[in-house]
């Protein structure tokens, strides 16, 4: 700087005047500034808080959720019949698991995999997270937990277990992997069974643990437990003896149905082929299928008893009304209805005894169809049953209106209309109610089911009697009879129908009845289809069932016997004081 | 007046110590809260697989398989079943089969056998 430069002080800038509004209006620019600042700040802090309060608890605050338990499903006892378990699953996350040969081969091992499936599966870096493997034993978790690989880890995840295997697997159903119903109790009941899963939020310290609470935002629901009307005892041994039948007779397939008829409770419903839930590998549809509920057939001679049933009401015979079936054979409307053999003259009661078409063919032919047909839709033919199981049908039950005389004649002894076993399970507890028609229930309940009357209760025991003297000595089905229980009950044969016709060879037999006949509590139906091993009958092959399941299921309701019985063991009875 | 400001001073740093200390006891006790809760839940559902496990192994079919195979039993018919009533309930029950008895022998049909057994 030289010396001829300008000093500060005599600077010739300074030496003009500044206007004085300059520095106010910077001083007022920077308060301006200042306040708005402020109101800002206010605004933030006070006013309108929600957002930042939002977005910092975002930061620090996690939501957790709690689990709610699927529903378990009991049988009328309070057994367990299906219950979920917490069982280990094995999960890795490519992104950050070690790629260490060694480890990698001992993780397959742990996890009964082998290591290509293994490295397949992490192949993708990118994802963050993919199954190893689902549901596994305790020891392959504890196995993975000691390899401790980083990026593979444990996570629990519910398992349905079904203990009583495949005797009740077509009632209880199934769920999939992710714990929703696909069959069955489980698929009807899945909005009452599945519960709602809760959450709740926390905020987590720098190890992840919770350190306080900040409330929840939902409430887990539990599912319900189902209580089923089904006894798991009655069930087995029902199924057992269906299963052992079908295997004797070389069948294709089989079902049972037990009714309890002063409830309504369905006490056993059991098909054979069945699975078994807990290992559904190489399921096919065959034995998946509910076949008491969604298979139909011609019911053959069962429906005999309600034919004659209605003409006992009507007045139209009497259980002593003689009627002439003649040589067997009996020509209507130029086509040829034939019984077993000649059976003459017989009287009613024997129609029903000895199972004759002709005779019921002539009392139904003194009835109107429209008469025929509400007593068949008053008893649930034609109609879906209201049982809460997926795939239930309501059978084949055409308009009286469109049905030929000769129809007329051929439906009474149960041919050209369809019926499921338990639509026929179910309408015979008429019989068994003195002619009212209960509803029937899947759940447990006490009172005593309220029905509709059909038949008046003199009618209804009238067929009781017959239906009695048709698992008695001249009867159609000896074999139903059992020890120390009084039966009665009607066998049926029916051809099956392929495509437009009858089928060859292809027979079902199918027996339903009622013990004890006096003082009826069960209702039982057996249907086994295409019995192969020469005999084809419902009494030879359904009856032997029928008699068997209803022995074990009057002792496990406790009731005594109301025949005599040959002692096979001769003890002391002592009577206790209790 | 200074006096009085280290007093408040003193004061206010106490209760904020005491917040610090209230604030971390209160995390920790949640914590530990939390670990009793997940301990509960786990206890639940293993009690859940023992429940289940106990049931598995009371099946029909299992006690079936047992009784055969292992203690050699047999099934029960009505032949070999004893019937033996409570004595309070027996008076009752007489009377109801001497009913009951009438009416078999009217229709000539049903016969009870349990009597032999009621009165030995």
């Amino acid at each position: 700087m030289s010396r001829k430069s300008v000093q500060y002080t005599s600077s010739p800038l300074l030496a003009s005047k500044t206007p004085i509004w300059r520095s106010q209006f910077i001083v007022a620019a920077i308060a301006l500034g200042f306040l708005g600042l402020v109101v800002r700040a206010a605004y933030v802090q006070v006013i309108d808080n929600a957002f930042f309060k939002r977005q910092g608890q975002v930061r620090f605050v996690r939501s957790v959720d709690i689990p709610a338990d699927r529903g378990k499903i009991l049988d009328r006892n309070g057994a367990i019949l299906a219950s979920s378990v917490a069982m280990p699953s094995i999960f890795a996350s490519p992104e950050e698991i070690e790629r260490d040969p060694v480890k990698l081969k001992a993780l397959a091992k742990a996890v009964d995999m082998p290591l290509a499936e293994l490295q397949s599966k992490i192949k993708n870096e990118e994802k963050g997270f993919v199954w190893l493997k689902r549901m596994v034993d305790e020891s392959v978790e504890q196995g993975v937990r000691d390899l401790k690989i980083k990026g593979v880890g444990v996570r629990k995840e519910y398992k349905r277990i079904y203990p009583e295997g495949e005797s009740v697997a077509h009632v209880v159903g199934f769920t999939n992997i992710e714990n929703e119903g696909q069959e069955g109790v489980e698929l009807t009941f899945e909005k009452e069974l599945k519960g709602r899963n809760g959450s709740r939020r926390v905020i987590n310290n720098r190890l992840g643990q919770a350190v306080e609470d900040m409330g929840e935002i939902r409430t887990p629901m539990d599912g319900l437990d189902l209580q089923l009307s089904i006894d798991s005892k009655i069930q087995y041994f029902a199924f057992q003896k269906l299963k052992e039948a079908v295997i004797e007779n070389k069948a294709s397939a089989g079902s049972v149905v037990v009714l309890d008829v002063n409830t309504g409770e369905v006490l056993a419903l059991g098909n054979y082929p069945s699975f078994i839930p807990n290992n559904r590998v190489n399921l096919n549809g065959g034995q998946l299928r509910n076949r008491a509920l969604t298979d139909t057939f011609e019911p053959g001679s069962t429906m005999k008893p309600f034919v004659v049933g209605l003409a006992l009401e009507r007045g139209i015979v009497s259980p002593q009304t003689i009627i002439q079936t003649g040589g067997g054979k009996y020509n209507l409307y130029g086509h040829v209805i034939s019984d077993s053999s000649a059976h003459g003259a017989m009287s009613v009661n024997e129609v029903i005894q000895k199972s004759s078409n002709i005779g019921t063919v002539k009392i139904s032919l003194q009835m109107q169809p429209k008469d025929l047909w509400e007593i068949f839709t008053q008893v649930g033919f034609g109609q879906k049953p209201q049982v809460p199981f997926p795939g239930a049908v309501s059978g084949k039950l055409r308009a009286f209106k469109t049905w030929r005389p000769i129809e007329q004649a051929t439906m009474s002894y149960g041919y050209g209309l369809s019926v499921s076993l338990f639509q026929l399970a179910h309408a015979y507890t008429i019989f068994a109610r003195e002619g009212e028609f209960i509803p029937v229930s899947l759940l447990k309940k006490e009172e005593r089911a309220t029905g509709v009357r059909v038949i008046g209760a003199k009618y209804s025991n009238e067929i009781r009697n017959m239906l009695h003297m048709v698992a008695g000595p001249g009867g159609t089905a000896p074999k139903a009879q059992t020890m120390g229980y009084s039966v009665g009950g009607k066998t049926g044969t029916a051809h099956k129908v392929e495509g437009a016709g009858y089928a060859g060879h292809k027979y079902r037999g199918f027996f339903v009845g009622i013990a004890p006949i006096e003082k009826p509590r069960i209702v039982v139906a057996v249907m086994i289809d295409e019995p192969t091993n020469g005999r084809y009958f419902g009494g030879d092959v359904a009856a032997p069932v029928f008699s068997q399941t209803v022995q074990q299921t009057l002792r496990v309701l406790g009731i005594q016997p109301d025949m005599s019985v040959k002692p096979q063991v001769v003890s002391k009875a002592e009577v206790e004081s209790f | 007046m200074t006096r009085l400001n280290v007093l408040l001073l003193a004061m206010v740093m106490s209760t904020a110590f005491y917040l610090v200390k209230t604030q971390y006891e209160s995390r920790r006790l949640y914590t530990e809260f939390d670990h009793a809760r997940s301990e509960a839940r786990k206890i639940e559902l293993e009690k859940e697989h023992l429940e289940v496990e106990r049931r598995s192994q009371g099946t029909s079919l299992r006690v079936e398989k047992v009784a055969k195979e292992q203690l050699h039993m047999k099934s029960v018919t009505p032949a070999i079943t004893q019937y033996v009533l409570n004595p309070v309930e027996l008076q009752d029950t007489k009377v109801q089969e001497a009913k009951l008895d009438f009416n078999a022998n009217a229709k000539g049909k049903i016969q009870n056998n349990v009597e032999g057994v009621l009165s030995p």
